[in-house]
């Protein structure tokens, strides 16, 4: 089985466990999460990638850290995966995982990265902003992003709308 | 003292006169002689003859020979003239194409020289203008990344809360207004 293949089908099987317990939105949410700070930090990165410690106990740790931050169906799903020793290919599955829920919503995911956390009113303004401007429903996933400086950047699918200030002083770097 | 004893002991009477023979000695001997001189004319004449005929033959030989030797010695001396002039004419041929060279190659000398001259003073140029451009470069960069460096640290500070939402606003507002790039 190819790695496509297999991060497809752990993908499909969150997704249909999330999807069966009712709490789609909320786990694929939390799970999204997870994966972006799961990519921001090393040192979860490398612990949960290391062939030294035993399956068990990196579940352990994944369980300890979401434990009282996320629905147990998202603690357990995760574990799951770190168990099965897919901790590599965890950010993949879990973004195929939320294109799934995406796609069965009839939506399209709008990943915003943003130097502070955005408000609800926010959030909905944006999502109507985001859905005029590309002409689709949008499931918004907001990343708080401190690299990014100030304002936004929004992808969606493969439209990149970039008003950041880091973007802006790399612009002015290049000039200089 | 003996020739006087020799003569006394003579007998003075038998000659006439102390100088002269008698006269049958004089015929006698002038005979003899006669016959004696006839005689060597007869028999060594011929080869007295002959003989200065071959000592004739031999100087006249010895002259043409020497005549022959000089006539060999002033061809000799004409051939040496000659070539003595061929070899000043040689000489003069090869200083002169020597000098021809000489010049030629001053002259080529000179102009690789020039050559080789503007081609230091060409690169000397672009070293200089490479040294200056990398050091202008150098600096540009230096300015840039403090510029970068500082730029940063001033967009970090100066960016609070407020400016935080009203960058969130505008975002909203632009992409509202479907302004995407």
């Amino acid at each position: 089985m190819t790695t496509d293949a297999r991060i497809d089908g752990y993908a499909r099987g969150l997704f249909e466990v999330a999807k069966g317990e009712g709490t789609l939105d909320e786990v694929e949410d939390e799970l999204f999460r997870f994966a972006r700070l799961y990519e921001a930090n090393d040192s979860l990165r490398n612990t949960l990638t290391d062939d030294q410690i035993p399956p068990p106990r990196r579940q352990g740790i994944v369980e300890d850290l979401l434990s009282g931050k996320a629905t147990p169906t998202t603690v357990q799903l995760v574990s799951m995966v770190v168990g099965s020793g897919r901790s590599r290919d965890l950010p993949q599955i879990i973004d195929r995982m939320v294109e799934l829920a995406a796609r069965s919503k009839d939506v399209t995911v709008a990943e915003v990265r943003s130097a502070v956390e955005l408000t609800a009113d926010q959030r909905d303004r944006l999502r109507a902003a985001l859905a005029n401007a590309t002409g689709k429903s949008v499931n918004l996933k907001v990343v708080v992003d401190p690299f990014v400086l100030g304002g936004l950047v929004a992808t969606v699918g493969d439209t990149v709308i970039d008003g950041t200030v880091r973007t802006r002083l790399d612009e002015l770097k290049s000039r200089l | 003292m003996m020739l006087a004893s020799f003569l006394a002991a003579e007998r003075i009477d038998q000659t006439p006169s102390a100088i002269w023979p008698e006269g049958y000695e004089l015929v006698f001997g002038s005979i003899a002689t006669v016959l004696i001189f006839a005689l060597l004319w007869w028999k060594a004449g011929p080869i007295v003859k002959r003989g200065m005929a071959a000592r004739t033959a031999r100087i006249q030989g010895e002259l043409d020979s020497a005549a022959g030797a000089l006539e060999s010695a002033e061809a000799e001396s004409a051939r040496i003239r000659q070539a003595l002039g061929d070899i000043a004419a040689e000489r003069s041929r090869i200083l002169a194409e020597a000098d021809a060279q000489a010049e030629a190659l001053l002259v080529d000398g000179r102009a690789r020289l020039e050559v080789e001259i503007a081609d230091m003073h060409a690169k000397a140029d672009a070293d200089i203008a490479a040294v200056m451009s990398r050091g202008s470069d150098e600096m540009r960069a230096d300015i840039a990344r403090l510029s970068s460096a500082a730029a940063d640290r001033v967009v970090e500070r100066t960016i609070d809360a407020e400016t935080q939402q009203r960058l969130v606003e505008d975002f909203i507002s632009r992409v509202g207004a479907g302004v995407t790039t």
